[in-house]
């Protein structure tokens, strides 16, 4: 069986524009979570959020992306997306069998306003017409570039870009794409601020994964693509990151918005990792978790945790103290994290952490720490139970 | 290979329950709304919660989740998701300023709701995904169940493609040009000549797998057993999804180019077209019809969404699985076929960018 290798990465998220910014502010132990200045909601200065600082119109410049009807994320998902084919040196697009996996929760429903007045609208529609659904982001991505392969878009919460990089390898192996460039993205809305709220798991302090008095999680925003290659089709010395190893996806068919006690769903999307990556619980070196800090996520997932490593849980930590919760983007921005991780032999710190769960006792890593990696595990977990686990290999 | 084992649909049209495609159910004020049946199976107080697109996509897949070991994957196909709670929810965040706002909507409007509720329902623990890239994610949940089939022959998968009717979409995609702003109904649809079409919902649901499913004692007939009249038991033919494509493109040179590749020499017996009655769209239809070939059309059943593909693979494996008559009302021309259909060639150029190609076929021929 081929072996999936990731050749090009780009990211954007509340600490950092691209993969060395956000690295070096990882390693700093910075925290991108703040105040909400992006659109009006009763909520700015109230509930912390991960905000990227750069306005669409400054963005839209910057990217060279002119014309009416493009959304905040769409630009996300373009600085990304551009970073990551210019770093596998991947241009032009259109003569190769490339295809374009992304994911999002909210697509075009940041302009929440604006759909608003749409759905009501009687008369005349704004730009955005087109601009407000799931698959808006791939459709615009796929024009600019004129890509001609297989496009997809994938929505199952916040595992929404591990399946997006699960799809894309699968697509590969089978020989139905040459390069896959796969990810997701998210911006912050009115519409998931809101709802997430609704359902009483917004922090109204900076968020602290796995920690006892965790009071919930803060949003974010973010876009993340990595470029994904089969091994047996690069030039002689072309840079690899890292191998794509395996990957699991499972259903915890409990709640449709809480994980079950037993972490039946977070529990099989790892086992099935190592499965499908062949090796044992003892060869992972390091768990960049879900860890959204919520009283329900971190609990689950350190039982689940124990449940498959026993008393052997490897060293762990959630990166979303810095980032925020970026929801589709975040299974795409932590596959970055945990390939950084390896390519640096690296581990980064989780913020915030005093007290551990006292059922599970398990700490994770609070300082940056340079250690020898060979198997990094990253895990994502979603609303509906949707849980799955990419495991990325020393290249 | 992606045989069929199993299938079943709830649309505008009789597709559930006794199946009667001659009568054309009318389309009213421009919407081709679904036949939702009885429902029964679903706990009334969990339909009460529902959306309808959880609703008809559960009610759809229930026939074939009942008496079988739990699939070994769901994997479901949706423009746009339960899209009247997306609004309803945003009304509230608009009308309570943000206020104390109640959770339901907001958690029924992801767009995995769908296949996550069939995992609830079924306490199935396996492989589970949605798929939501707008007229094409129907088809990229067929790629996802063949890939999976052809890494496991054994594994039997739930697939299918879903999208509902919501007030707030309709007029949206209206001003959008995707349906027509003025009145039309399904009967005349293909000699309309303003833009967009039909509103249409539905969902459409195979059980499917690597191999064919096998003649088992006291396989279950139509008309017997729980829910066995909603769903054609395999009976007569082998009926497989042999291949899929899906790509973008606005170019009808493109397009035609990649039909041909898709085609080859494989000239299939009939041609299932996604003519919605714009006809800003037919040259992109025309060029896929072939001279000796029945070409018929769909959407005035259908009515026009995302995964409209999804009711033409419904109707392509009854007609293969069944070989029943093409109902006249769907037939654009005729071709010398006259003995039951063999290949089918399923092609939707959803809003002229996106392009769905699906060949199924009896097997063996």
């Amino acid at each position: 069986m081929s072996r999936i290798v990731v050749t090009g990465m780009g990211l954007t998220s509340a600490i950092g524009n691209g993969t060395e910014a956000n690295r070096q502010a990882l390693i700093a132990g910075s925290c991108g979570i703040g105040s909400l200045e992006g659109f009006t909601t009763r909520y700015a200065g109230i509930l912390p959020c991960a905000e990227i600082k750069e306005a669409n119109p400054s963005m839209q410049a910057r990217l060279r992306a002119s014309g009416a009807g493009l959304t905040r994320t769409m630009l996300l998902a373009l600085d990304a997306f551009e970073q990551a084919i210019r770093d596998a040196n991947l241009l032009p697009l259109t003569d190769q069998n490339v295809a374009l996996i992304n994911a999002t929760t909210v697509g075009g429903m940041c302009l929440t306003d604006e759909l608003y007045k749409d759905s009501h609208a009687k008369a005349e529609g704004s730009a955005y017409l087109s601009a407000y659904d799931l698959g808006s982001v791939g459709v615009y991505l796929q024009s600019r570039y004129g890509i001609k392969g297989i496009i997809n878009t994938f929505n199952t919460a916040c595992s929404s870009s591990a399946n997006a990089l699960m799809y894309g390898a699968r697509l590969l192996r089978h020989g139905r794409a040459d390069k896959v460039i796969a990810g997701g993205v998210d911006s912050l809305a009115k519409f998931t601020l809101n709802g997430f709220n609704a359902l009483r798991i917004l922090s109204p302090e900076l968020c602290r994964p796995f920690d006892r008095d965790r009071q919930g999680l803060n949003l974010g925003e973010g876009a993340a693509f990595l470029v994904l290659e089969r091994e047996e089709d690069l030039r002689a010395g072309s840079k690899v990151y890292a191998v794509l190893s395996g990957a699991g996806n499972a259903a915890d068919a409990y709640h449709p918005s809480s994980l079950s006690e037993e972490g039946e769903g977070p529990f099989r999307s790892m086992q099935q990792a190592l499965q499908a990556s062949g090796l044992q619980c003892s060869d992972i070196s390091y768990i960049n978790a879900h860890g959204t800090a919520t009283e329900n996520n971190d609990e689950v997932e350190a039982k689940a945790m124990l449940r498959l490593f026993g008393q052997r849980v490897p060293p762990f930590s959630s990166t979303k103290g810095s980032t925020g919760h970026t929801l589709g983007a975040a299974g795409a921005v932590e596959a970055v994290f945990s390939v950084l991780s390896l390519i640096h032999q690296e581990v980064y710190p989780g913020l915030r952490f005093e007290h551990p769960i006292a059922q599970s006792n398990l700490k994770p890593v609070t300082e940056y720490e340079q250690r020898p990696l060979t198997h990094v595990m990253s895990n994502s977990f979603g609303f509906g139970g949707n849980c799955s686990t990419l495991i990325f290999s020393k290249a | 290979m992606l045989y069929i084992h199993q299938y079943s649909c709830i649309s505008p049209q009789h597709t559930f329950g006794s199946i009667d495609l001659e009568t054309l159910v009318p389309s009213i004020d421009n919407r081709l709304k679904a036949l939702e049946p009885a429902y029964a199976g679903i706990p009334p107080g969990m339909l009460r919660r529902m959306g309808k697109c959880v609703k008809i996509t559960v009610g759809a897949a229930m026939p074939l989740l009942a008496d079988h070991p739990p699939a070994d994957g769901i994997i479901i196909g949706s423009g746009n998701g339960g899209l009247e709670d997306c609004i309803r929810f945003l009304d509230q965040i608009v009308q309570y300023e943000e206020g104390m706002l109640t959770p339901a909507n907001f958690v029924q409007s992801t767009a995995n709701a769908m296949a996550a509720q069939i995992s609830l329902l079924t306490h199935n623990h396996a492989y589970n995904n949605t798929h939501v890239h707008r007229g094409l994610a129907f088809e990229n949940a067929l790629l996802d169940a063949w890939m999976q089939a052809v890494d496991n022959l054994d594994a039997t998968l739930i697939v299918g493609g879903v999208d509902e009717i919501s007030d707030y979409h309709l007029n949206i995609e209206t001003l959008n040009g995707t349906f027509k702003a003025d009145p039309c109904n399904n009967a005349t649809l293909y000699a309309s000549t303003t833009k967009g079409g039909l509103a249409g919902e539905g969902a459409a649901m195979f059980r499917v797998g690597g191999r064919p499913v096998k003649a088992e004692a006291g396989t279950t007939e139509p008309g017997s057993g729980a829910g066995a009249e909603a769903v054609q038991a395999d009976k007569t033919y082998a009926v497989a999804i042999t291949e899929v494509d899906l790509f973008h493109s606005t170019d009808p040179a493109y397009v035609q180019g990649r039909l041909k590749g898709f085609i080859g020499a494989d000239t299939p017996d009939l041609i299932l077209t996604g003519e919605n009655g714009d006809p800003a769209f037919k040259p992109f239809y025309t060029a896929a019809e072939a001279a000796n070939t029945t070409v018929a059309r769909f959407k005035h059943m259908s009515g026009e969404s995302p995964t409209a593909s999804a009711f033409a693979t419904w109707l392509a494996v009854h007609l293969l699985k069944t070989g029943a008559m093409l109902p006249e009302h769907m037939i654009k021309h005729a071709g010398p076929s006259d003995k039951g259909f063999r290949n089918v060639l399923i092609y939707n150029a959803y809003q002229g960018r996106q392009h769905g190609l699906i060949r199924v076929k009896r097997t063996p021929e």
